[in-house]
């Protein structure tokens, strides 16, 4: 069954041209390395991309982490401060409620604090809170849930920094505070030194682009969100908490995700990368879309290429094709135009070089055709001599005169039937049976004429050959010579024989009689002519021995012919060889 | 017997409606300590913390605070900014306070904040800048168009003193006004009584420039301003924006006011006094700031606490700074900076 399928695919797909199989060796040879060469490098690529992704995650979180740490550096470096001489009278004085000389350290405070935030970006606010819960800021005075504040601060690694979970601050920003506890050389009650940071700065520190889908977070010890790009999620346990944050894959929102982290023992915060696994791939299909196009640009050259070759390779095959086609419909006008020197080029001039010689050969053939016509005519204007009609005609009175009507009847018979196997209906070729007839009605003729001074022997051995064809009118000619060239100018009985046979499938006919004989030079004279030896400007010498030999050759070629024999005052042998393989 | 009745009647009715008596008092006793204990907070929202012209309305409050038990915040922008001053004055509607003192324009943005506070249940009170327009309790300051009118008058007073004569038409005398910004009514109101008590006088306004409320561009401006125009014959400073820094710090201003320069304002305070002192200023008029932290914020306690209905303009005066009485004042007010 898959036979007969594979048989039915391949007939539908099956090769006419060779401008068909060149292109398809073309693309195969085109095509299959770059298929494989492109999935192999699609794979490697695959496999750097992923690590790349990994390699980049950790490297931004780490990154994050220092920048992180530096930023909150700087701000415990100016939280941790030993002791401020305005701090401390401000402190002082405001335990005192002394406003009037408080007020010029205020407004240093204000400048300090307001100077500071200048110089750090996402600084949001600086401040000294007293126990009961009232603030100097760079806002100026105010007061603050004390007990709520504190109940948002958890120490960092060292004890000696805190730092809150997000909340709202006074100015309703959305802030993370880190504070410091301040004791004064000069007043007994400590306070607390405080420096509110903007979610947005840690927005900026993590505002690395992974893509559309992937996203940083930062979370506390506890897996609590401190930052989140989703802010309804800020404050919230993190669903990726898991004894920390370990890397690895996994599933969130059906959404699949690279996780990779580091901590910050500085802050003692997670800084979390969540790379979209879908967002790799989704790269990997952009690499994939652009192989994919690559191929396909590369392929569409291949086949133009290979269109263009195949063309030039097999445009001359073509036009060779197509000529030598025009050629086989007998239109012999066609050349090939040649150019260059390859095989194509040599058989292109061939190709002409060949239709040169037919078209010579066809001149010539057409020459002979009409030679061939022409001696045929000849041949049968030969036959139909009128003192040859006039003296039968005359000879078929005179029996009905007679009234030897059986006699007369035998021969307007025997001279109808000649006539009618002259003409053969305009045929050129004749079966030897009929030719043979021919010759008997003829010799029956010619021997009532004569008085039956001779006889005739017609010996066909090989009955085979009856059923072959040859040239009408050969036999006749040569029979007539006999009669009026040998027997009749001969004073005793004659006898002529009509012999045929075969030998090496050539046909042989002997014509065979026992008159006068021709001399020696003449027969050798006769045979130079018919083997064209010899030239004569008379076109009447010899007649029916060269036109029966020249149709002869050009019907069968130069191996066929006549070659005449005699012994003077015995007999005249003609020679008639139709050589069968040389025949049209 | 009869009175033996009674005296029984009224120990029963005693013992009954006694302790019902006794109830009641302390039921009552809680409530106003109840009252008591619920803290107060009134905010001031003066334009920018890094203006020293409002540390007196500072500390007045400050103090008036304690006296009243109440809790006082003072939140500003270091720096004048429209959108932050009311940003914070927004967080203050948040917090819901019980009041706010606040020293705006009479712009549609702060017209809006101030309603919205009061739709909030907030008392809203502007001194020092007034947004009349408002739905605000009440403002107290100056009449600055009086004080725009004495500040002309002084500065009259001056120019006869220098024998400048202000009322030859033949030759003008040129005026440079440097204000906050166009627009605020407090100081437009000034301008305005300037103008309109120097109106019949040879005095001509050149340039109005005005500085955003910024002490910093106040100082640059006016040294841009002199080196540009060394020959203008007046400045009136409609407030005391440049007069925070020292003289050294003004070196054009120095050269103009020793060519003969005259140069008034608005506004008394400490380094303006030295100014004065050194003869780069005039005549000053000053506005009562402390008044204005004390009695605004008293005023206010007593609409919140009490549900006193203040007056919608109160009025607290200006005082002025000549020659005869300037080292008096150099003795009364402080120095706000840090030395």
């Amino acid at each position: 069954m898959f036979n007969n399928l594979f048989k039915k695919l391949f007939k539908k797909i099956e090769i006419h041209t060779i401008r068909t199989k060149l292109i398809i060796s073309f693309l195969i040879i085109g095509l299959l390395p770059i298929l494989l060469s492109g999935l192999l490098s699609f794979n490697i690529y695959r496999g750097a991309i992923n690590d790349r992704i990994s390699a980049y995650s950790q490297e931004m979180v780490n990154r994050m982490e220092r920048d992180l740490e530096d930023y909150i550096s700087e701000i415990e470096t100016f939280l941790s401060r030993e002791q401020d001489f305005y701090i401390n009278q401000f402190i002082k004085l405001t335990q005192a409620n002394d406003f009037r000389n408080n007020r010029k350290y205020a407004f240093r405070i204000w400048e300090d604090f307001n100077n500071l935030k200048q110089m750090k970006p996402g600084l949001e606010d600086i401040a000294i809170t007293f126990q009961d819960g009232r603030r100097i800021s760079s806002y100026g005075i105010y007061n603050i849930d004390l007990e709520n504040f504190r109940d948002r601060m958890y120490s960092d690694s060292s004890g000696e920094i805190s730092f809150t979970s997000p909340y709202t601050n006074y100015l309703q920003q959305e802030v993370i505070t880190i504070v410091s506890s301040y004791y004064p050389e000069i007043a007994e009650e400590n306070v607390l030194i405080s420096a509110d940071i903007d979610l947005d700065v840690l927005a900026n520190l993590t505002d690395f682009n992974l893509g559309e889908k992937s996203y940083f977070l930062i979370a506390d010890q506890n897996g609590d969100i401190i930052y989140h790009p989703n802010q309804e999620l800020i404050g919230q346990r993190s669903l990726l908490y898991n004894a920390g944050f370990p890397d690895r894959k996994l599933n969130l929102n059906g959404e699949q995700y690279i996780l990779t982290s580091t901590f910050s023992y500085a802050t003692g915060w997670y800084i979390i990368s969540m790379a979209s696994a879908d967002e790799v791939e989704a790269e990997l299909n952009y690499i994939t879309d652009i192989t994919l196009y690559m191929t396909l640009v590369v392929l569409l050259i291949i086949i133009l290429l290979t269109i263009y070759l195949s063309s030039s390779l097999s445009r001359p095959i073509q036009k060779l094709q197509e000529l030598t086609h025009r050629a086989s419909e007998n239109d012999l006008s066609v050349k090939i135009d040649t150019s260059g020197n390859d095989e194509i080029a040599e058989l292109g001039q061939s190709f002409n070089k060949m239709i040169r010689r037919i078209n010579k050969l066809m001149e010539q053939n057409v020459r002979e055709q009409k030679l061939l016509r022409k001696l045929e005519m000849e041949s049968l204007d030969n036959q139909i001599k009128p003192h040859f009609i006039y003296n039968t005609l005359d000879l078929i009175i005179g029996l009905l005169e007679n009234k030897d009507f059986d006699r007369a009847t035998h021969m307007v018979e025997a001279l109808g039937k000649f006539f009618r196997l002259s003409l053969s209906h305009g045929k050129e070729m004749v079966l030897i049976r009929n030719e043979i007839k021919h010759v008997k009605n003829y010799l029956f003729i010619q021997q009532f004429r004569h008085g039956e001074e001779y006889e005739y022997i017609i010996d066909v051995e090989d009955h085979e050959i009856m059923d072959k064809h040859i040239p009408k009118l050969i036999l006749q000619p040569i029979v007539e010579n006999a009669i009026y060239h040998g027997l009749l100018p001969s004073e005793k009985k004659g006898l002529v024989i009509v012999k045929g046979y075969r030998e090496n499938k050539n046909i042989y006919f002997k014509i065979v009689d026992n008159g006068v004989g021709i001399p020696a030079a003449k027969v050798d004279e006769i045979n130079k002519i018919l083997t064209g030896r010899l030239e004569t400007d008379d076109q009447q010498k010899y007649f029916g021995l060269r036109n029966v030999d020249q149709r002869l050759k050009l019907m069968y070629g130069g191996s066929s012919g006549l070659r005449v024999e005699s012994d003077q005052g015995e007999k005249t042998t003609v020679i008639i060889r139709i050589d069968q393989r040389g025949g049209k | 017997m009869f009175a033996q009745k009674n005296r029984l009647l009224f120990v029963l009715v005693v013992i009954i409606i006694l302790p019902a008596l006794l109830t009641s008092a302390a039921g009552a006793e809680n409530i106003q300590a109840n009252e008591d204990d619920e803290e107060i907070t009134i905010a001031y929202v003066p334009r920018s913390l890094d203006n020293p012209i409002f540390l007196d309305a500072f500390e007045h409050a400050q103090e008036k605070a304690i006296d009243l038990g109440i809790n006082i915040e003072w939140v500003a922008p270091f720096v004048y900014n429209e959108e932050a001053q009311i940003k914070i004055i927004e967080s203050l509607i948040v917090r819901k306070v019980d009041g706010m003192v606040v020293s705006v324009n009479n712009t549609p943005e702060y017209i809006d904040v101030i309603n919205r506070a009061i739709e909030a249940g907030i008392a809203v009170a502007t001194f020092d800048a007034d947004a009349p327009d408002s739905k605000r309790l009440f403002h107290i300051g100056i009449d600055n168009y009086e004080a725009g009118r004495v500040t002309a008058e002084g500065l009259l007073k001056v120019l006869e003193n220098k024998n400048i004569d202000y009322r030859q038409q033949e030759k003008n005398l040129d005026t440079m006004i440097m204000t906050g910004v166009r627009g605020a009514l407090n100081l437009d109101s000034r301008i305005e009584g300037f103008l309109d008590t120097v109106e019949a006088t040879n005095i001509r306004v050149q340039d109005i420039v005005e500085n955003q409320d910024s002490v910093n561009l106040s100082v640059e401006l006016l040294e841009q301003y002199l080196q540009q125009n060394p020959d203008i014959d007046i400045i009136f400073f409609v407030g005391g924006w440049p007069f925070y820094v020292p003289a050294e710090a003004l070196p054009n201003f120095q050269k103009w006011a020793a060519n003969g320069g005259v140069a008034v304002g608005i506004d008394i305070f400490y380094d303006a006094l030295l100014l004065q002192e050194r003869g780069l200023l005039q005549y000053l008029v000053g506005q009562d700031m402390a008044t204005m932290g004390s009695k605004g914020l008293s005023t206010l306690y007593n609409y919140i606490k009490y549900g006193v209905e203040p007056r919608e303009y109160i009025e607290t005066g200006v005082e002025v700074a000549d020659d005869d009485n300037l080292e008096r004042l150099l003795q009364t007010h402080r120095p706000w900076r840090v030395k």
